[in-house]
């Protein structure tokens, strides 16, 4: 049996009276990749910026390695959990070195004083992305793909066993898409890390992720292997939209066309 | 990479040096290149002053170097809190006059001069403490309606800070016009400063700015942090609400002591971190130390413009770098090659 | 009115006890201070005995062991009042708004406008008094005296009778007590002589004098207003609760005063000016066109020039007094 890496259980968020999540149970082991898919709003990026400990919960915990982590102290909490966000409005001026460098924070002092295994390890992350011809161009003059990159390389630098992305292939060009989905699937199978994905695209969700969950107006409505969740019945009902549901051609995975 | 490091101090600090040189040396009363000579060369070699040059002597360490260490604490206060409030609030037009200093300690200095307090040291000192106090307290002010529950948003921050400022000046401006003849001494006040002048004051304010400044140069980093947004900061292991708060409270305590004896001098909180960003990059932990020593450099420049300019007229210094300021900042805004510098 | 009271009666208390004869132990005393209304007869010449202590409008002690003569004044009425007395030629620096009379022009300007001196100059000059007045801070007299100057605040006076207290007062200090004196009297004469000449008028006609365009008026507690009244005025600006006051055009045209008085002449305002301002030619001193031009100094300055003030006030409410 796995280790749980990441569990969250019974998890709920809301504003006001309104509930947006409700009742969220997920796991995701060591060494897999969760994709978490589901309609705009559903509450995918509010699921992740919960469990890293940004929004306050109504109910339910999250437990990282069997500690509980949203009572962790802010540097044991960068220690455990990265977050990959979306690759828009980054500060143009650092360089991307600078940048992966701040993913260090929580081994550093306070002032920020980094040592040469700091440095080895950013100049490690930046090769894991293939990013490292980057190195010394400002952020503002990368195009998203790389602005994605460095991104995952700042969250790889953190070196943490679990790893939140945000749908991070939102804008980005297809080839960017699959190579950055490709690189992830790598660190979750060849690093062990334990990786939780929000995606809006549900091909992606299906070919690179080892476990599939589909969110709906803040419900978890199922978890499973991509075969599992994504049937026709699931996607046009949580989507209002009929779809068809093929076999891929490469893969034993599902390929999900929309319309009829 | 050694030398890339230290040449952005050296130039800063040779700037100020060169700065803090003229300042001693021209004033409005002119003393010539070889009476300094001769003054500093006695000084050097242990020999009395000659009678004729005593009085130049007296000018330039009684007047011109309290003064310009005052300009130099003064500008270091604002180029280093200007920098910290631009970073703070990810915000290129922040200035530290920003969530209501200024405008505090107007209405703090304003509301002192209205009460005649007998001549003696505690009527000397009854509006600069009024000021900064004033100040301290419309910031907290601010700070608490900003604030919801464990979060200080930022646009909170500067919404609230816009309208305390927008209250404050307006009672300002009423206690002025309804003054009995204050008014003069009240704008005399609000465009530059007291006239007091000497190593009293440059004391008093001393410990705030030691530890304002001190602060804040060591929050570098996290202001480095603070440029991805709360949210990216908070996941990178930065506890950001203590941090933002306490970089808030330093970056206002500089302001505060700064203006309650100098009075309101604009411009040099907002230009000068930009200069400094145009000329040798946007990490914080550079930009901050960088910023002060600029700071105090341009004001103690400023400063001489405004004792000179129209002798035997002085000029409130605010007015002066408003105007050398901003013509300057364009030049070195054109002649930057980094577009995306911010 | 009452705030403004209690520190008028302590400066006043202060000005006498000052003009008082000072208790020297070994020095005998020879100055008699006439009585203010008694016309001049022939006295011993009057001669100030130093060492001198006395106390200023800030309440500070400040000593002289002779009449100084390296004098910087700051401002223009304490420049006036010098020259009044005669001290002309031992005042090395005045303020920039000096301008009265002639000869002071001449003299070295060391600042003042905005609250700024420039202190350098000041120092250069090795005066051996700075005579402040009351449009300078307190702050300013610290700074000064912490280079070590010797500075004297002349508290703003208050009526007539206190401006002959601070001419006598600078006259004793200067070495030219007896023309302070002499000056004094003739003044005395000059106001007893205007009260004579309208000691008949029964009407006291209403009067607008505008120190700014905006428009502003002198508000109770100035010398304007206290002018006014002596010439045989009322000052509109009476009622207001300011001495530099904002007025309402409507209060104005409701009140319709008989005549305005432009002291923001300098500054470009006359009848054609007035005349043109949207609404104001509802007031009859616009219909009948009494509007004057007036040199504001000479009610502004608390100098011997407020006489002159006074007079010419006079003739211009009560022409019929002067024929």
């Amino acid at each position: 049996m796995a280790i749980r890496a990441l569990s969250i259980v019974n998890l709920s968020v809301g504003y006001g009276d309104r509930l947006v999540l409700q009742d969220i149970t997920l796991q995701v082991p060591r060494g897999s990749l969760l994709a978490l898919i589901g309609p705009n709003g559903a509450g995918k990026s509010t699921l992740i910026r919960a469990a890293s400990g940004l929004l306050p919960l109504r109910t339910g915990s999250v437990h990282t390695n069997g500690d509980d982590f949203l009572h962790l102290p802010s540097m044991q909490r960068a220690r455990c959990m990265a977050v990959v966000p979306q690759a828009i409005s980054l500060p143009p001026a650092f360089t991307a070195w600078e940048t992966v460098l701040m993913g260090r924070t929580p081994y550093l002092n306070f002032l920020g004083q980094t040592s040469p295994a700091d440095e080895e390890t950013v100049r490690h992350a930046l090769r894991r992305v293939d990013a490292l011809d980057l190195a010394d161009r400002r952020v503002g003059e990368l195009s998203g793909g790389e602005q994605q990159r460095v991104l995952l390389a700042r969250a790889l630098a953190q070196s943490t066993p679990i790893l939140l992305l945000d749908e991070p292939t939102a804008h980005l060009d297809l080839q960017y898409q699959v190579a950055l989905m490709k690189t992830v699937r790598q660190l979750a199978h060849e690093d062990n890390l334990a990786i939780l994905v929000a995606l809006h695209d549900l091909n992606l969700a299906s070919r690179y992720s080892d476990q599939v969950a589909l969110l709906v107006n803040g419900k978890l409505e199922v978890t499973g292997t991509p075969s599992e969740v994504l049937t026709s019945e699931r996607i046009s009902q949580a989507y209002h939209l009929p779809v068809q549901v093929l076999s891929h051609p490469n893969k034993d995975v599902p390929l999900i066309l929309p319309g009829e | 990479m050694t030398k890339r490091r230290i040449l952005p101090y050296l130039v800063n600090l040779a700037l100020l040096l060169a700065a803090v040189t003229l300042s001693l040396a021209i004033g409005s009363v002119v003393i010539s290149p070889s009476q300094l000579w001769q003054m500093v060369s006695g000084w050097l070699k242990g020999i009395p002053m000659p009678k004729e040059l005593e009085t130049f002597a007296f000018i330039i360490s009684d007047i011109r170097l309290p003064r310009t260490v005052l300009m130099l604490l003064t500008g270091a206060a604002l180029g280093g809190s200007g920098t910290a409030y631009q970073g703070l609030f990810r915000n290129p037009l922040a200035d530290p006059y920003l969530i209501g200093v200024a405008s505090g300690a107007g209405l703090g200095a304003v509301i002192a001069m209205s009460i005649h307090w007998p001549y003696s040291l505690w009527g000397m000192l009854a509006v600069p403490l009024s000021a900064f106090l004033a100040a301290m307290l419309t910031v907290l002010l601010v700070y608490s309606v900003a604030r919801i529950g464990r979060v200080v948003p930022t646009t909170n921050l500067i919404l609230s800070g816009v309208a305390f400022s927008a209250f404050a000046t307006a009672l300002t401006s009423y206690l002025i016009i309804s003054s009995q003849g204050e008014v003069r001494r009240a704008l005399a006040w609000l465009m530059g400063g007291s006239s007091q002048n000497n190593w009293l004051i440059i004391l008093a304010i001393l410990p705030y700015l030691v530890l304002g400044l001190g602060s804040l140069l060591i929050s570098g980093h996290a202001l480095n942090l603070l440029q991805f947004g709360d949210d990216q900061a908070q996941q990178l292991g930065l506890p950001v609400t203590r941090t933002k708060t306490v970089l808030l409270l330093a970056a206002s305590l500089s302001t505060a002591a700064a203006v309650a004896f100098s009075g309101i001098i604009g411009f040099i909180g907002l230009i000068v971190p930009h200069v400094m960003r145009i000329w040798w990059g946007a990490d914080y932990r550079r930009l901050l130390p960088l910023s002060m020593l600029a700071g105090g450099g341009f004001l103690i420049l400023a400063d001489i413009l405004a004792r000179t300019l129209m002798r035997p007229q002085d000029l409130p210094v605010g007015i002066v770098t408003a105007l050398a300021g901003a013509p300057f900042f364009l030049w070195v805004l054109r002649r930057s090659k980094n577009q995306g510098y911010w | 009115m009452f705030r403004k009271l209690i520190p008028a009666i302590i400066t006043l208390t202060l000005l006498l006890a000052a003009c008082a004869p000072a208790a020297t132990p070994t020095a005998v005393n020879t100055q008699a201070l006439p009585s203010l209304t008694e016309t001049l007869t022939p006295t011993p010449t009057q001669v100030t005995v130093f060492p001198l202590t006395l106390t200023d409008g800030l309440g500070r002690k400040v000593e002289f062991s002779a009449a100084p003569q390296r004098i910087v004044s700051l401002t223009p009425s304490g420049t006036e009042v010098l020259f009044a007395v005669g001290a002309g030629s031992q005042v090395v620096g005045r303020d920039t708004f000096s301008d009265y009379p002639d000869a002071a022009k001449s003299v070295t300007d060391i600042g003042g406008s905005m609250g700024k001196y420039d202190s350098e100059a000041i120092v250069n000059l090795k005066p051996d008094l700075v005579l402040a007045g009351g449009i300078n801070p307190q702050e300013l007299v610290s700074s000064l005296e912490n280079l070590g100057l010797k500075v004297y605040f002349l508290a703003n006076p208050l009526t007539l009778e206190n401006m002959y207290a601070n001419l006598e007062l600078v006259g004793k200090v200067t070495g030219h007590l007896d023309s302070a004196t002499t000056l004094v009297t003739s003044l005395n004469e000059r106001v007893a002589t205007v009260d004579a000449k309208l000691a008949g008028v029964t009407e006291k006609p209403l009067v607008y004098y505008e120190l700014d365009a905006t428009p502003y008026t002198a508000g109770p507690g100035t010398f304007i207003d206290l002018l006014i009244q002596r010439a045989g005025g009322t000052n509109f600006g009476s009622s207001m609760s300011s001495a530099w006051a904002q007025i309402s055009l409507e209060q104005l045209v409701v009140a319709d005063p008989a005549m305005i008085i432009l002291g923001d002449a300098a500054y470009g305002e006359s009848a054609t000016t007035v005349a043109a301002r949207q609404g104001w030619s509802a007031l009859t001193a616009v219909k009948d066109g009494k509007i004057f031009s007036f040199d504001d100094n000479l009610v502004s300055r608390p100098g011997p020039r407020l006489v002159d003030g006074l007079e010419q006030l006079a003739r211009l409410i009560h022409p019929e007094a002067f024929k």
